[in-house]
């Protein structure tokens, strides 16, 4: 990354002797696109709010654009921010929302104009809406709206508080696309919070993954997907299984592991299968649901077996998830098989599963 | 958020408003209308003659003492509006603002204070008022000399006590459209660049004009009947019109007269509250409609 | 048409009242359901009085022993403006009533106006043979028609009220200080209908009284208008009148007399003091003004209401009447006079009042009183 656009480094908030964000650090590249992600009090909407200048800092420095932030009001900020509840000005018609800030920044009343039309065309909102107020649009129209208005002052930076938290599946799926697209055509840096891990991993160049005001990992989506830090980061992914295992030596520069739950041999976990956040606490194998599948017989070599009940099934199309309760661990393994016109089992039937030990990925908590 | 236009024999609509109109028509209208009728009779030896006669309104429109205690109603009732305000705003502002962690105590001091009963504080405020008042007695040992103010008995002692008295709807109704308004639209102009007075002018200000509008037109309406303050702390010298209307109806036992300028009062006030509103909404037309 | 409003007893009153309707109600109640299930009725019911007078006479010294004697209930609707509360019997209230204690005009108006229970004063000897010579019978200012329509029950006289620490007695001889422009902003003109406008009149040299014609009522306007150029307020409310007047900051009380002066004097206040003016140019400046207690003609012509007309006029009662919480008045009872003490009676300028009553009009009402009111409006309405 040449010169980053925002570089956080060890930043420390406190609301009065709770501690939010334990020195975070964070750099944003210029036209990056950033999602923060974390289950909800995790500290992403704080930072977000710090690097918008709506709060300040405890400790740590931030700069945007090469410059110092301390004390630098949000006005004075090369950042825009679409609110989560969108915040357009109930009072303010569609064209004084979105040409508000070229007001303050006193453009003539032409160019504030020209400049209004031009974002509606980009927002695909129609013209017949400049005199209308927010409550006359629809969700839809108002989250373009929230965008255009943010977008006017051609910021430095977009940062986005889960804008599309509100909106229907449908029309979120839209709006994600365009949003995209929006940051390729204009190369202005976004960052996204958000608690949906999917979304992120749909837009954003890179990802940091945070709890409890601590930043877990920063990676891109692939990263984050295939070689997650942690347990925590893994598991904020999707539906994922886990299966805790024991590490009792190393050979040929892998982990070998090995799980009393299984039937089969210890293996040998390559350095690339391992997490390189691995600590000393608990350890388990990730294993993705598309990873295990039924065993009609024994188990071939490499392969480890587990047995159990089948819990449940849900047919989802193109493919079937079934759930199967195993005697040792807690939640039950979660499998999508390919869709098939046969069920393989039945709720209640006694199966055997297997999977490949060496194709899942060794965290650890 | 869409609404079907609502036909007026759609039978839930009926019922639903039904109730509503009837109180208004029993409580409001019905007496409003006895009271027009009653200008028309002529009183004679303390008794109401049922007659059609325009002896009362050809009185009105002939003498201007009636029209000079009518307006200077209507004057101080829009200064005592305006100073409300201009008090009740800020403290408002502040409640929500700098001193929202206190906020539900001093709400609990207003309440208590609002609460307690008018003519005992007005009664007060000739303590505090008069010649011997403690207000004089401040300002002497200030070094103000003796009696320095003199505004118990004078129009301005009258107007302190209606301030006082009223100043509290605005407080609650501004506080409340304060509360309202969202922290993110404060953030959001912020954001836009605007500074915290410029944000105060294009955000706040607007966003309490409902507050701001009922709780101005509360102090009005209610300044209207202001009846104890001018009588107590105004020292009967400058009458309003509530006090002609108690003399016109009691003292002089001339009930169509008191009738008639009963509905003088209601017409200039009306009329007053209509051009005010004509005012407003022509200026911000964005307060006439779109933030339902 | 006196007194104005007491707004700090009103308000006293009004909460009193509003608990006593609420132990009413449930009251009510209570004897509602003790008529359905089956109570005798009537046998043990008490007979009620609807009674309309000013404050002093609901005095619950005063209402209980009669109530308890008598096993009646007295409902009190009290009069602020002696003329209001005679427009609601006129208006049709007269048929709820069985008494009323007023101003004695709007007692003996109730004649003219058709709804007096005339009283036999064959009936009364006793109780006139208590009172007054003065107020012997037949006592002209309640007769109408030949008939007594009621009989008095308090009385006093209206002149200036004085701070003597401040002012000589001499000084208000005549009502000439209300003028002077020595007395700038010290006067006090009492806010109680035609009560302040009655004396600037006699001072001006019309006698109110009598009918008016315009060159008379442009004379009272020229008085009202000179005096409200020399007053500081005109005050309704009795209390800030006496605290005026006792700060010093009221030189005199007008249009008041002994109804805002004898409850000071009773507080250890001696040197607060009313007077009646020299007669001027042949005119008597001061004015006598009568509390009457008359019956009212409901059809029911209760004999409860009779016997509570002379229980209101007895020497105790009468007594218990003239020192009330908020006032103190004379009473025509002149055996009343043995039961007052040295103080109460120094209090009441008892050694005053015959004087008070040789110098004064009987205070009726004018003939002229609306055109004269109206004048006062136009008048406070210009200041």
């Amino acid at each position: 990354m040449a010169t980053p656009i925002i570089d956080a480094s060890h930043i420390i908030k406190d609301y009065g002797r709770v501690r939010a964000l334990h020195g975070v650090s964070l750099e944003v590249g210029a036209g990056e696109f950033v999602a923060l992600v974390g289950p909800s009090g995790c500290g992403k909407t704080t930072l977000l709010k710090i690097l918008a200048g709506f709060e300040e800092t405890t400790e740590g420095r931030l700069d945007i654009e090469g410059k110092d932030m301390r004390g630098v009001p949000a006005a004075s900020r090369p950042t825009r921010m679409v609110f989560q509840k969108l915040a357009l000005f109930p009072h303010k018609t569609v064209a004084q929302n979105i040409g508000f800030a070229l007001k303050l920044q006193k453009f003539d009343k032409a160019e504030i104009d020209r400049r209004v039309v031009a974002m509606l065309e980009l927002m695909h909102l129609n013209l017949d809406y400049l005199d209308r107020f927010p409550a006359q649009l629809s969700g839809g129209e108002q989250q373009r709206v929230a965008l255009a208005r943010a977008l006017v002052s051609q910021p430095g930076v977009l940062l986005l508080d889960e804008p599309m938290s509100a909106l229907d599946a449908k029309l979120k799926k839209s709006l994600q696309a365009e949003l995209k697209k929006l940051h390729r055509e204009l190369g202005t840096s976004f960052v996204l919070v958000t608690h949906d891990l999917e979304e992120a991993m749909m837009l954003a160049d890179r990802i940091c993954v945070m709890r409890a005001g601590r930043v877990v990992q920063i990676g891109t989506p692939t990263q984050i997907y295939y070689r997650p830090a942690n347990m925590f980061v893994a598991g904020f992914i999707g539906e994922t299984n886990f299966l805790p295992v024991d590490v009792s030596g190393s050979q040929d520069g892998g982990l070998i592991v090995g799980s009393p739950l299984v039937t089969g041999e210890p293996a040998v976990m390559e350095a690339g299968n391992v997490s390189e956040f691995l600590g000393e606490g608990n350890k388990a194998l990730l294993i993705r649901p598309e990873s295990i599948g039924f065993l009609k017989g024994e188990p071939s070599p490499g392969q480890w077996m587990l047995t159990g009940v089948v819990d449940e099934y849900f047919i989802k199309g193109s493919s079937t998830q079934y759930r199967i309760r195993v005697a040792g661990l807690e939640a039950p393994v979660v499998m999508d098989l390919p869709g098939s016109f046969e069920l393989p089992a039945e709720v209640g039937e006694e199966v055997r599963i297997g999977f490949e030990p060496t194709r899942t990925f060794l965290l650890s908590e | 958020m869409k609404s079907q236009p609502k036909r007026w024999n759609d039978p839930i609509l009926v019922a639903a408003v039904a109730p509503l109109a009837i109180v208004m028509l029993v409580f409001f209208l019905i007496p409003l209308a006895m009271t027009v009728l009653l200008t028309f009779q002529t009183t004679q030896y303390y008794r109401l003659h049922w007659t059609w006669d325009l002896k009362i309104w050809t009185e009105i429109f002939s003498k201007p003492h009636y029209w000079t205690i009518m307006l200077r109603t209507v004057g101080m009732a829009v200064i005592c509006v305006v100073i409300s305000i201009l008090i009740a705003f800020p403290t408002a502002y502040a409640l929500t603002t700098r001193l929202k962690t206190y906020s539900a105590q001093i709400q609990i001091l207003i309440i208590f204070a609002f609460l307690t009963d008018a003519v005992l504080k007005t009664f007060g405020w000739i303590l505090v008022l008069d010649r011997q008042g403690v207000a004089n007695w401040l300002l002497s040992y200030l070094g103000l000399g003796p009696e320095a103010m003199d505004i118990l008995f004078t129009p301005t002692g009258t107007m302190i006590g209606m301030v006082y008295n009223l100043a509290v709807y605005p407080m609650f109704t501004i506080y409340l459209s304060l509360a309202r308004i969202d922290r993110d639209l404060v953030l959001a102009s912020y954001d836009a660049g605007a500074s915290r007075i410029r944000t105060f002018f294009e955000v706040t200000l607007p966003l309490s004009r409902p507050g701001l509008y009922s709780g101005a037109v509360l102090v009005f309406v209610l300044s209207l009947g202001a009846f104890l303050e001018p009588k107590v702390l105004g020292g009967g010298t400058s009458p309003l019109a509530s006090e002609l209307i108690r003399q016109s109806f009691e003292t002089r036992v001339n009930w169509p007269l008191g009738a008639a300028l009963t509905i003088v009062l209601i017409a200039i006030g009306a009329l007053t509250l209509a051009l005010a509103a004509a005012f407003v909404f022509r200026r911000s037309p964005a307060a006439a409609g779109g933030q339902a | 048409m006196k007194k104005g409003t007491v707004e700090m007893n009103k308000l006293l009153n009004d909460l009193n009242r509003r608990s006593v309707l609420k132990g009413m109600g449930g009251m009510g109640l209570a004897a509602a359901g003790a008529s359905f299930l089956g109570m005798p009725r009537g046998a043990q019911a008490a007979e009620s009085l609807n009674y309309m007078c000013w404050e002093g006479y609901n005095a619950p010294s005063i209402l209980e022993p009669f109530q308890a004697a008598n096993n009646a209930t007295i409902s009190i609707d009290l009069i602020t403006d002696s003329a209001g509360g005679f427009a609601k019997l006129a208006a049709g209230a007269s048929r709820d009533f069985d008494l009323v204690s007023s101003d004695s005009p709007w007692i003996q108006r109730m004649g003219p106006a058709g709804f007096c229970r005339f009283i036999d004063d064959a009936d009364f000897a006793e109780q006139y043979a208590d009172f007054y010579p003065q107020f012997a019978a037949p006592f002209e200012p309640l007769q109408f028609e030949g008939k007594a329509t009621g009989l008095p029950t308090r009385w006093g006289w209206v002149g200036p009220t004085v701070n003597t620490k401040f002012d000589t007695l001499e000084a208000w001889s005549s009502y000439a200080p209300v003028f002077d422009s020595a007395y700038k902003d010290k006067i006090c003109l009492l806010d109680w209908g035609d009560w302040p406008i009655m004396p600037l009149a006699l001072y001006a040299g019309v006698n109110p009284y009598e009918e008016l014609d315009e060159a008379a009522l442009g004379e009272v306007r020229k008085v009202l208008r000179a005096a409200f150029k020399n007053t500081r307020a005109i005050v309704g409310d009795l209390a800030i009148a006496q605290k005026g007047l006792l700060d010093g900051s009221f030189r005199a009380l007008i249009g008041g007399g002994t109804y805002c002066t004898s409850s000071l004097r009773l507080k250890g206040h001696d040197y607060i003091q009313s007077i009646v003016p020299e007669p001027k140019d042949g005119l008597k400046q001061g004015i006598i003004w009568m509390e009457a207690t008359g019956l009212v003609d409901n059809g029911k012509n209760s004999a409860i209401a009779a016997d509570f007309l002379k229980y209101i006029v007895s020497p105790e009662v009468a007594k218990q009447l003239a020192i009330t919480e908020a006032t103190c008045n004379l009473v025509p009872n002149s055996k009343a006079e043995a039961l007052f003490s040295e103080e109460e009676k120094k209090a009441l300028q008892m050694d005053y009042m015959w004087t008070a009553w040789e110098n004064s009009q009987f205070h009726t009402v004018a003939p002229n009183i609306d055109d004269m009111l109206a004048i006062w409006q136009e008048e406070l309405a210009a200041r």
